[in-house]
């Protein structure tokens, strides 16, 4: 039961991770109408930039995040023009030619990550990131502050970027350009402006996630953006592609049936099973759980 | 002489709210237009006649600034706006209301009617008022996803989030399509009521018998050409019309 709970609470923290990172791709799918299969990855090159600063600044942590922040904006915004470009199609998703860019994005993203820091080894994040001393012990599994920190600030996230796409203006040009581009054009939302913003926000998540995954994890290596891809894009998948509600249920529910699989069985299962179920939502509703929304 | 110019004498000369002049505009290889010319005086409701793919659509996305003109010149309120975004002519006063309404159907109401004011923030509330004073119903509704509405309360939803940008021209393509007769009468009475409010409006109809009696002035669109021209009662009259458009 004790291994039971704490792994719930693991994995509502990881859950809100991949919540985020979900809603980060469908936005981008939804808005600026790109697969960006890489987007993880470029988070995990936040997180590397984050160890960076970190190191250079003494572990100040204000640094650190504002520099996961900046640089996943800055990243985002860098690649914005790549993807205009090489888009045929401005009023629907271009599936091919985004998603072979945004592949191999993440495919040069993993090489430097490789090569070009720590010497390929995995990165250790600073205790004060996730913090030293368990401030809760239920027998033998301890809740480190990093974990609580990266649950409640996950839960705020997901609640602000939510509450953003329902109560403002700009998300409700989001959801229109989402719902179908050329109304939104014909109504005067300029396309090309707000899917620059929708970069910029998923930007912003992207760095959030950067903190978060850095807490939750304590480390990085080269390849976690490419694992978390693959998870990102099975639950998105698995809920719809595109379809933010059916992310943020699935999400939670992804990082919890982890958690609970790490707690129980080896934590290697835990791949395969977010697999094995996507490959059998697949098989039985071809448009995901909760309904394709594009 | 351009109207507008200033050299032109204060009262003699009046300016056309929306001037379209010799305006062409192809897809590819298709010319959709073909030296199209129109213009709108302020208080009027002008109607467009002609037959699907006469070019009615692509005229009036022109003018909001879906696409760019190959040639010819458009003016509002005396200003070229050949080749400007949407949303600086929305903000300039021009909006359409697009055929088959273009609503948001898994957006609520209220969510729609605000994405009328996207371009135009100021006195968001005053015209939401303004809107649910006219169209009570949309006020009944607000909360509800647009999903569900019926047919003649969508059109009325697509032109409450019209005026949500505080237009003065307000174009309106295809009102009728898909709409019970009765319907059709309610629609056309609130385009004469909001007329009436000082509202100018340009129409495009297929339903050419309803329009000619609810407009001023009318053109007869022929494969993107402006092939007639004159006031309602003239069209009405006109044989020719009679014949193509009012099955007479």
């Amino acid at each position: 039961m004790e291994v039971f709970i704490a792994q719930v609470i693991n994995g509502l923290s990881l859950g809100s991770i991949y919540v985020l990172l979900v809603t980060g791709f469908n936005l981008l799918l939804l808005v600026a109408m790109i697969i960006h299969f890489a987007y993880p990855q470029v988070v995990v090159f936040s997180m590397y930039i984050t160890w960076v600063v970190l190191r250079l600044t003494g572990n100040s942590l204000l640094l650190g995040a504002l520099a996961a922040v900046a640089s996943s904006i800055f990243f985002n915004m860098v690649s914005a023009p790549l993807f205009q470009k090489v888009m045929k199609k401005r009023g629907e998703v271009d599936i091919n030619s985004t998603m072979v860019l945004s592949m191999g994005i993440g495919m040069i993203i993993t090489d430097v990550l490789s090569h070009g820091f720590n010497k390929g080894f995995p990165i250790a994040f600073p205790d004060e990131l996730s913090g030293k001393t368990a401030i809760l012990r239920i027998g033998l599994i301890s809740i480190l502050p990093g974990q609580v920190s990266s649950l409640i600030v996950g839960i705020i996230a997901v609640s602000g970027f939510f509450l953003l796409l329902y109560k403002t203006r700009a998300g409700r040009a989001f959801r229109a350009i989402a719902e179908d581009p050329n109304g939104a054009r014909l109504v005067g939302i300029p396309l090309f402006r707000t899917g620059l913003e929708s970069y910029a926000l998923s930007g912003l998540l992207g760095g959030i996630i950067a903190l978060l995954l850095a807490a939750l994890l304590g480390s990085a290596s080269p390849d976690l953006g490419e694992q978390v891809a693959h998870k990102v894009l099975a639950v998105s998948i698995i809920a719809g592609l595109g379809n933010l509600a059916g992310g943020l249920v699935v999400g939670l529910l992804l990082g919890i049936l982890e958690a609970i699989v790490q707690g129980y069985l080896s934590g290697s299962w835990s791949n395969a099973i977010a697999f094995v179920i996507m490959l059998v939502v697949i098989l039985a509703k071809p448009k995901g759980l909760f309904g394709i929304k594009l | 002489m351009a109207p507008n110019d200033k050299t032109s004498l204060p009262g003699i000369s009046i300016q056309a709210l929306l001037a379209i002049e010799n305006l062409s505009v192809s897809y590819g290889h298709v010319n959709a237009l073909k030296k199209a010319s129109i213009e709108v005086f302020s208080g009027e409701i002008v109607v467009l006649i002609g037959a699907n793919g006469a070019g009615k659509t692509t005229l009036l996305e022109t003018a909001l600034g879906i696409n760019t003109p190959l040639t010819g010149t458009i003016r509002f309120k005396g200003n070229s706006i050949s080749g400007v975004a949407v949303d600086r002519n929305v903000r300039a006063g021009i909006c359409l209301v697009p055929e088959g309404r273009g609503v948001f159907a898994s957006m609520n109401v209220l969510d729609n009617l605000l994405l009328g004011a996207h371009n135009n923030l100021k006195n968001v509330d005053k015209h939401l008022r303004r809107v649910y004073d006219w169209f009570p119903i949309l006020n009944k509704r607000k909360d509800q996803i647009a999903r569900t509405l019926s047919g003649g309360e969508r059109q009325m939803l697509a032109i409450g989030r019209a005026l949500m940008s505080s237009p003065e021209l307000i174009m309106v393509d295809e009102p009728s399509l898909g709409l019970a007769p009765i319907v059709v009468n309610d629609i056309f009475n609130i385009l004469r009521m909001l007329n009436r409010e000082g509202y100018t409006i340009l129409l495009s109809e297929q339903n050419a018998n309803k329009a000619l009696r609810c407009a001023h002035r009318g053109y007869v669109l022929e494969t993107g050409t402006v092939t007639l021209s004159g006031s309602a009662q003239q069209l009405l009259n006109d044989p020719g019309v009679r014949e193509a458009y009012l099955g007479a």
